[in-house]
């Protein structure tokens, strides 16, 4: 139970990280991102292969590039920084001033052929098998704790990292950047006709909300100590659009609800629970419900459980 | 950062001799259709404008090439002296030319006073940076940005509305708030387009009046409208245009009596 706990916590942590990088491009930017996951894969990838050490070349069981063994916590800045280096790359061509439908059809299709790609090129990170044997950040410091302890100080860690960003956001969101970012996302020509740059705002959302998946890639594959492409199928993005729909887009707090909600209670108890049915049945009853919930929610909350909240100004409270 | 006064303001260099906005021999083309063949005009210091023509005459293409939402095919746009003829529309506005839209443009999930204060603080005061690291210096700037949004309202009469979002409003509310999202970053040109499309007869009236302020202010204002007897009411000089040439440029009362411009509206 202990066991059971602590790997949903870690879990919500991770998938917090990944909701207000999306509340962050899509609530306040508008960027339709279907490649969220992608981002996430770019940070895991990173934090494995350069925590795995080097790839001993013909004969080893698993072949990656850029193997070494960069000492904790340089993995997680590694993913972080390959999570927006992507963003970066994709960003510059899937945000130029094109509808956003065509945006979220160019995202949704790059995402699909890196997936292609990543499972094909075997020698970039061993393909469809994906990468095992990656080590746990300090698990000789912390070899005194038992399995269970360990478990829970890297809940304990990936709470410590959540909280850090959710500092971030919040302040970004509040700002005069986070305003300006949502003035794009309302009207763009509008926007530019003050002295706005939309595409040059754009970029700067997609390129943090890239770091911060990159970041909760690298913390999940050091806490599974393994990942591959079927960790990131393009549903986990869904699954993330519809938890922050269901919680509120645009409010802080709203989407870490809805990820309480999605992600953990929909999507992560049910694989602890005893079988049901035949093989497979659970899991595809999850997706089901998910679009249905995604349904739902935008036909009878379309502002979610926690709308974005209403900024009052009093000319009172003024100095 | 130029944040206005308690009035409408003027910001931006001081006054040159020459005129404000020189559009010369401008073509716009679509694809094979031109909609805009060699337009010249001139906006001088302090002047109304009133652009004006049936349908399809090539106004709305004009306004959009001036802005740069449209690119210009061909010829120069000079603002101030300076060629912005192929510059985006940030770089336009941030030499101090805005404009409204045919659709009414506002941030509708954006209250009105963010609608005014995103305009005050502009690029500038929106720095990824400065929002993540700045501390006492950008909280005295948006202070004095939230103060002129107050003094802004205040002068508009609606600060009653300061707290509804964008898309709760009635159409000529809406025409306001994109009237003085403009000139929170005090311009120095304006461009209307159709302004009065939507709104309720007591707000054209009052929508007249403040162009006549802000013009008063030193503002110079180039509006395409329809509605002739609001062109007459405001407009110091109007530009006739048909089938996209420039037919006449004129006085609103020498315009009409022009043979060309009759021929261009009733042919």
């Amino acid at each position: 139970m202990s066991f059971y706990i602590s790997t949903l916590l870690v879990y919500f942590f991770v998938d917090a990280l990944l909701a207000w990088a999306l509340n962050m491009q899509f609530g306040w930017g508008g960027i339709p991102n279907f490649a969220l996951i992608m981002f996430q894969a770019a940070g895991a990838y990173a934090a494995a292969v350069v925590s795995l050490g080097p790839d001993t070349g013909a004969g080893a069981f698993q072949r990656y590039v850029f193997g070494s063994s960069l000492p904790f916590p340089l993995p997680l800045v590694v993913a972080t920084l390959a999570g927006g280096l992507l963003a970066l790359i994709v960003g510059s061509f899937s945000l130029r001033r094109i509808r956003r439908d065509y945006q979220a059809a160019i995202l949704l299709i790059v995402s699909l052929i890196v997936t292609g790609l990543v499972t094909n090129v075997v020698g970039l990170v061993n393909g469809s098998n994906g990468l095992t044997g990656v080590p746990r950040p300090l698990s000789g410091v912390l070899s005194r704790l038992t399995y269970d302890g360990y478990q829970w100080a890297y809940a304990a860690w990936t709470a410590v990292i959540a909280a850090a960003v959710y500092l971030l956001v919040a302040r970004l969101g509040s700002s005069p950047w986070g305003r300006a970012l949502r003035a794009v996302r309302d009207n763009e020509d509008a926007a530019a006709t003050i002295g706005l740059n939309p595409v040059s705002l754009r970029l700067q959302a997609f390129v943090i909300g890239g770091m911060i998946c990159g970041l909760s890639g690298g913390l999940l594959a050091e806490f599974l100590a393994s990942w591959s492409p079927a960790a990131w199928g393009y549903a986990e993005t869904f699954a993330v659009f519809t938890a922050i729909i269901l919680g509120g887009v645009g409010n802080t707090w709203g989407v870490v609800l809805g990820t309480l909600l999605v992600q953990v209670i929909f999507l992560q108890v049910p694989t602890f629970l005893p079988q049901v049915g035949y093989t497979g049945l659970i899991d595809a009853l999850q997706w089901v419900l998910i679009g249905s919930l995604w349904l739902v929610c935008l036909a009878i909350r379309p502002r979610g459980l926690i709308p974005a909240r209403r900024p009052v100004v009093s000319r009172e409270a003024r100095r | 950062m130029t944040v206005g006064g308690p009035a409408v303001t003027a910001g931006g260099p001081a006054v040159t001799a020459g005129p404000v906005l020189a559009v010369s021999e401008v073509t716009v083309r679509f694809g094979g259709v031109v909609a805009v063949r060699d337009a010249s005009l001139e906006l001088r210091e302090k002047e109304v404008v009133g652009l004006i023509g049936p349908n399809g005459a090539g106004k709305s293409s004009l306004i959009g090439a001036l802005g740069g939402q449209i690119p210009v095919t061909r010829g120069r746009v000079l603002l101030g002296g300076a060629d912005i003829t192929a510059a985006p529309p940030h770089r336009r506005a941030r030499l101090g030319l805005c404009r409204t839209f045919q659709l009414t443009s506002t941030f509708d999930d954006l209250t009105v006073f963010e609608n005014l204060l995103v305009a005050a603080l502009g690029a500038d005061g929106s720095r990824l940076r400065s929002s993540l690291a700045g501390g006492r210096a950008r909280q005295a700037r948006v202070a004095a940005a939230m103060d002129s949004v107050w003094d802004r309202l205040t002068e508009f009469d609606m600060a009653e509305v300061a707290n509804l979002y964008g898309s709760e409003l009635s159409g000529g509310q809406r025409r306001l708030v994109e009237i003085m999202r403009c000139l929170m970053r005090s311009p120095r040109v304006l461009l209307l387009d159709e302004p009065m499309v939507g709104v309720a007869p007591h707000l054209v009236e009052r929508i007249q009046g403040e162009c006549q302020r802000i013009r008063d202010s030193g503002v110079s204002i180039i509006i395409v409208e329809h509605a002739l007897e609001v062109v007459q009411a405001i407009c110091d000089r109007v530009v006739v245009m048909a089938s996209g040439s420039v037919v006449a440029q004129a006085t609103y009362a020498e315009a009409m009596s022009s043979g060309a411009v009759r021929e261009a509206y009733f042919a």
